[in-house]
């Protein structure tokens, strides 16, 4: 179907990968990706990797399961749209085989373009999946697997988005604006993840009851959803807002707890330390919301914002540079809430206080309302994106 | 503002390290003041970093400005009506360039103090000048770092000689006709380490050399070592190569910023940089502490020389460490350094990949 390129590197499956929609959830597949678990589990090159081992476990039979069950509250069949091309970031190793998954548990053949960086985690999963791919038992998967890298190629992203019946681009606004360049078929989609912003929300009165344990937990749940990926997904947190009593007395628990986590855990590179001093000064002169700021160390840069509005939402940062503000009441929370807003990650917050929040306020944006610890936790619905319905279409029989 | 009147006669490792200290920091400190009362941008770094003037009692607690600030603002001490002229770093396409606003005060500064420390180097006498490079047109708002070092060779030299053609290929006829008039008596010869080792020692044809005579020549060259890494060659290599080759009388690395041009440091036979009384340096540890000698670190630079913008005292993006080396003898006033490189880039890790 593609014709074979010889720039193109092909980690997984060949270029004769079909269009061929296929049920949801269909058995082999779900048997496929169980034993992807098992062969992840085993490997043991996969073992130093946490971000692979997670995928070894949302993968396997039981989880799949209990996703299908969800799904197939709907009434009418769905099938899956076809062939998907999935356009997968460079700054989460192991996002492309999730994005595969979900392809492929929707019933559509994936063609996947990893990053060119040449991530380790790539390398383990790409040669598991191939062992699997191997028993006989899967060989009609072979034809619904492509996973490829290859350096920027015009013609080849042209001719297979032209082929696609939908393109799932990862990677924010600047990829997204460069693969509309090229067009899909009239009836293709692209399933857009733009550039996110997210934000935490901490209970300050909760936080001061805290005893050494829970808050070590608290800490280590808020450094997995930033510092395992150098703050750098759409998911980690780039502003900290407090609510509640006594805040003073739970920022300097909970930075001064963090401080302590960050130096014996966090391995930056050395260009951190000019990275964040450099921002820091870049801050000074451009955010005219900066109040005061302090140094934890030199991967943990607080700097208290006077205010809160929407031009706040640009201001990603990288290895471990945050904001905070204090809220005085909660409503004051929609001045920095618009459409970039993707996860709010919370703490000492009941999930039904959110629910009417949002349902009473009608806010503009944040798809995620999650507990901090679980920012990172990938689903098929992802950026307010329900992929098990968009990736499969409808069929309507009266 | 001038601060190196009354040091300018001087020669430029002439003091010992605690003399220099004294006057060196009182100067700096002079400085911080002057730029903190006519930079709105300085004054508010330090304002924001909370710096008391009232508390700088030492060197080490002088403000440092993050090199890469130059790229993205307009750091400046004059009146803009007062700019004579405009460099720009020399950074690879597409990247930001650092700007840095002259009046004509601090221009002639640069020159004197080049001036003062090449004549170490060369004497006092102006000599001919070939500069490995091609000819480039000067214009006051696009003056980048080469073509300030060219110009403020230039300033010494009786006559200079550009090698290569816009091509960057050698000229043999400009070579060997000024090899001809000039090989006999001591020269110069001038350019980027990468430039020097790819476009002239490389490409050099022997056979077309008409007078292989550069033993009365002193080849002075900085720039770094960048555009040699993926072929490994550092400086005991290029050294090496070149002498064997041409048998060059001198062969001497120079380190400086156009940040702070003009107070360049030069290489001794050791091969440590040395600070002059118009220069110093300091190492930083990864959360910007000041390291003893013979640590490696991150390099902060301060200089006398900038007074049309606050460039006095930067933290760059190199490492390096100071040297204390009982077998060198060289420059016993200076503080000597070395610089190992720069800080490895981090592989980009936007969510962006095409």
């Amino acid at each position: 179907m593609i014709k074979k390129d010889l720039s193109i590197k092909y980690l997984v499956g060949s270029h004769q990968v079909n269009s061929n929609s296929q049920k949801p959830y269909d058995s082999l597949v779900i048997d496929f990706l169980g034993e992807l678990s098992n062969e992840l589990i085993r490997n043991r090159l996969a073992k130093k990797f946490t971000d692979v081992l997670a995928l070894a476990f949302f993968c396997r039979k039981k989880n799949i399961n209990l996703i299908k069950k969800k799904f197939f509250k709907i009434n009418n069949p769905r099938l899956g749209l076809g062939l998907i091309f999935h356009i997968t970031p460079s700054n989460i190793p192991t996002n492309f085989a999730y994005s595969l998954i979900f392809g492929l548990l929707t019933g559509n053949s994936n063609i996947v373009k990893v990053p060119n960086k040449p991530f380790e985690q790539i390398k383990i999963i790409c040669h598991s999946l191939n062992k699997v791919l191997e028993k006989k038992i899967f060989y009609k998967l072979k034809q619904k697997i492509l996973i490829m890298r290859y350096d920027r190629n015009d013609e080849f992203t042209k001719k297979i988005s032209s082929k696609a019946d939908a393109r799932i681009i990862w990677g924010g606004d600047q990829t997204i604006n460069e693969l509309r360049k090229f067009p899909i078929k009239p009836r293709g989609i692209d399933i857009p993840f733009s550039d996110r912003f997210s934000i935490s929300l901490l209970n300050s009165s909760k936080v001061n009851k805290l005893n050494k344990y829970q808050i070590n937990k608290l800490i280590i749940n808020f450094f997995n959803d930033t510092y395992s990926v150098d703050q750098n997904a759409c998911s980690s947190s780039h502003i900290i807002l407090w609510y509640g009593k006594e805040k003073i007395k739970a920022k300097y628990k909970f930075w001064n707890n963090l401080t302590e986590l960050v130096k014996t855990k966090y391995r930056p590179p050395q260009i951190s330390t000019i990275d964040n001093y450099t921002q820091l000064h870049q801050d000074f002169l451009n955010l005219k919301e900066i109040k005061k700021y302090k140094i934890y160390e030199k991967c943990l840069y607080v700097l208290d914002l006077k205010e809160i509005n929407q031009n706040l939402t640009q201001l990603k940062r990288k290895w471990g540079f945050f904001y905070q503000y204090d809220l005085t009441n909660f409503s004051e929370i929609k001045k920095i809430i618009n459409k970039r807003l993707q996860t709010l990650t919370y703490f000492g917050f009941d999930k039904n206080f959110f629910k009417k929040f949002i349902i009473k306020e009608e806010i503009n944006g944040i798809d995620r309302i999650v507990p901090i610890g679980e920012a990172l936790n990938i689903g098929l619905t992802w950026d307010g994106f329900d992929l098990n319905k968009i990736l499969t279409r409808e069929i309507v029989i009266k | 503002m001038n601060l190196i009147n009354d040091i300018i006669k001087l020669e430029p490792y002439s003091l010992n390290q605690i003399n220099k200290n004294n006057f060196f920091f009182e100067k700096i400190k002079l400085l911080t003041k002057f730029h903190f009362n006519y930079s709105n941008d300085y004054k508010k770094i330090l304002k924001k970093l909370n710096f008391n003037l009232k508390n700088l009692n030492r060197l080490e607690k002088v403000p440092f400005l993050p090199i890469r600030l130059f790229k993205s603002f307009d750091l400046i001490s004059i009146q803009k009506k007062k700019i004579s002229n405009i460099m720009l770093s020399s950074g690879t396409s597409g990247a930001k360039l650092s700007k840095i606003y002259l009046d004509r005060e601090n221009a002639i500064n640069q020159s004197r103090v080049l001036q003062n420390i090449i004549n170490t180097v060369i004497g006092k006498k102006k000599i001919p000048m070939l500069v490995i490079d091609k000819k480039k047109i000067y214009d006051v708002n696009n003056f980048n770092a080469s073509m300030a070092a060219i110009k403020g060779f230039s300033l010494l030299s009786t006559e200079i000689t550009y090698l290569l053609n816009n091509n960057n290929e050698i000229d043999y006829e400009i070579l060997n006709s000024f090899l001809k008039k000039n090989s006999k008596n001591k020269f110069l010869i001038f350019g980027f380490t990468g430039n020097i080792y790819l476009n002239f020692y490389k490409k050099l044809d022997l056979k077309k050399l008409k007078n292989k005579n550069f033993y009365n020549s002193i080849l002075i060259h900085g720039g770094g070592w960048k555009k040699l890494e993926n072929i490994k060659v550092n400086n005991k290599i290029f050294k090496e190569q070149l002498s064997r080759m041409l048998n060059i009388g001198k062969i001497i690395n120079y380190y400086g910023l156009i940040e702070q041009t003009g107070s360049i440091f030069f290489e001794c036979k050791c091969g440590y940089f040395a600070t002059t009384i118009f220069s110093d340096v300091l190492i930083r540890d990864e959360n910007l502490k000041t390291l003893p000698t013979n640590k490696k670190g991150i390099v902060q630079l301060l200089s006398l020389l900038p007074t049309s913008y606050p460039g006095h005292s930067i933290l760059t993006e190199d490492l390096g460490q100071i040297i204390e080396d009982k077998n060198c003898t060289c420059f016993n006033n200076s503080k000597k350094f070395i610089i190992h490189g720069r800080i490895k880039e981090a592989e980009v890790r936007g969510c962006a990949n095409i």
